[in-house]
């Protein structure tokens, strides 16, 4: 069991690592996209937009591993990553929010979050009357899913929020990856 | 990411992304997108820069507006020279 815990402790290590050289070096993280594999489509869902964006409701979804201090982590233990979100409400403190994602350096991320979650900016706008409103709940993911779990994102999980958002009457959603 | 956002404009909500990486959108195809250049782990700029964040937002507000034919990726370049140096700094591995 000690051994399996070095073990999963050194993948952890090695993938921030990695994730610290991807981030530090846009060049090597463009070679390493491209010698990756992703889901291709040849066409895009579309729902058409001429609303009043003064007028619309926004929620945010991020990829950026980002959840409340008090909710679970994301699994890092996993090599094939973790489907599952978070729900964050609106009124969530910035100091209550953690990042779980060992895949891209969110050194800068923790000292502001806004840069992977803009939650501060966004109550902004609507401050400012250029949004309609900020919807009472957003959502975070991690974006390191792979193999099976790909499958669980796409049929269960993604789903369940764009259905979740869709029962808040959400006119616009933003999202950001990190 | 894009396999949610996807999700989310099937659903009948119109999304817009930030897009870190050309080749990976080129790829997924999310509905509308903007990639601004920044790096990994800055989709919205940097630590403090709450105009510049705010800025990108309204851009991609912008967009979302602008853009009219699906699987659209915006490619605007909104780095400045200084950027770099935020990630490049050898504390990163401290």
């Amino acid at each position: 069991m000690k051994e399996r815990n070095n073990k999963i402790d050194f993948r952890e290590k090695k993938d921030q690592l990695i994730a610290k050289l991807l981030s530090k070096y846009p060049s090597l993280f463009r070679k390493w996209v491209h010698h990756s594999k992703f889901i291709e489509f040849s066409d895009s869902p579309w729902t058409q937009f001429d609303s009043d964006i003064s007028k619309c409701r926004l929620a945010l979804v991020t990829t950026g591993g980002v959840h409340l201090m008090s909710q679970k982590p994301f699994n890092m233990k996993d090599p094939a990553g973790d489907p599952t979100f978070r729900e964050i409400p609106v009124d969530t403190l910035p100091a209550d929010l953690t990042i779980t994602h060992n895949y891209y350096d969110h050194a800068d991320a923790d000292k502001d979050v806004n840069i992977v979650f803009p939650i501060e900016r966004v109550k902004e706008l609507k401050q400012s009357g250029e949004i309609g409103d900020v919807n009472y709940r957003h959502f975070s993911f991690m974006g390191h899913i792979m193999h099976h779990h790909i499958k669980t994102l796409m049929k269960e999980t993604a789903p369940q929020v764009a259905a979740a958002l869709k029962s808040d009457k959400v006119n616009i959603v933003i999202l950001t990856p990190a | 990411m894009g396999l949610i956002q996807r999700a989310v404009e099937a659903a009948g909500i119109a999304t817009i992304s930030i897009s870190l990486s050309r080749e990976i959108s080129q790829k997924v195809l999310p509905p509308r997108a903007v990639y601004p250049g920044f790096p990994l782990g800055h989709p919205i700029a940097f630590p403090g820069e709450t105009f510049r964040q705010k800025q990108v937002l309204r851009l991609l507000l912008k967009y979302l507006k602008k853009i009219d034919s699906p699987g659209t990726i915006a490619e605007l370049d909104l780095t400045e020279s200084d950027d770099h140096s935020v990630i490049r700094d050898i504390s990163a591995f401290n």
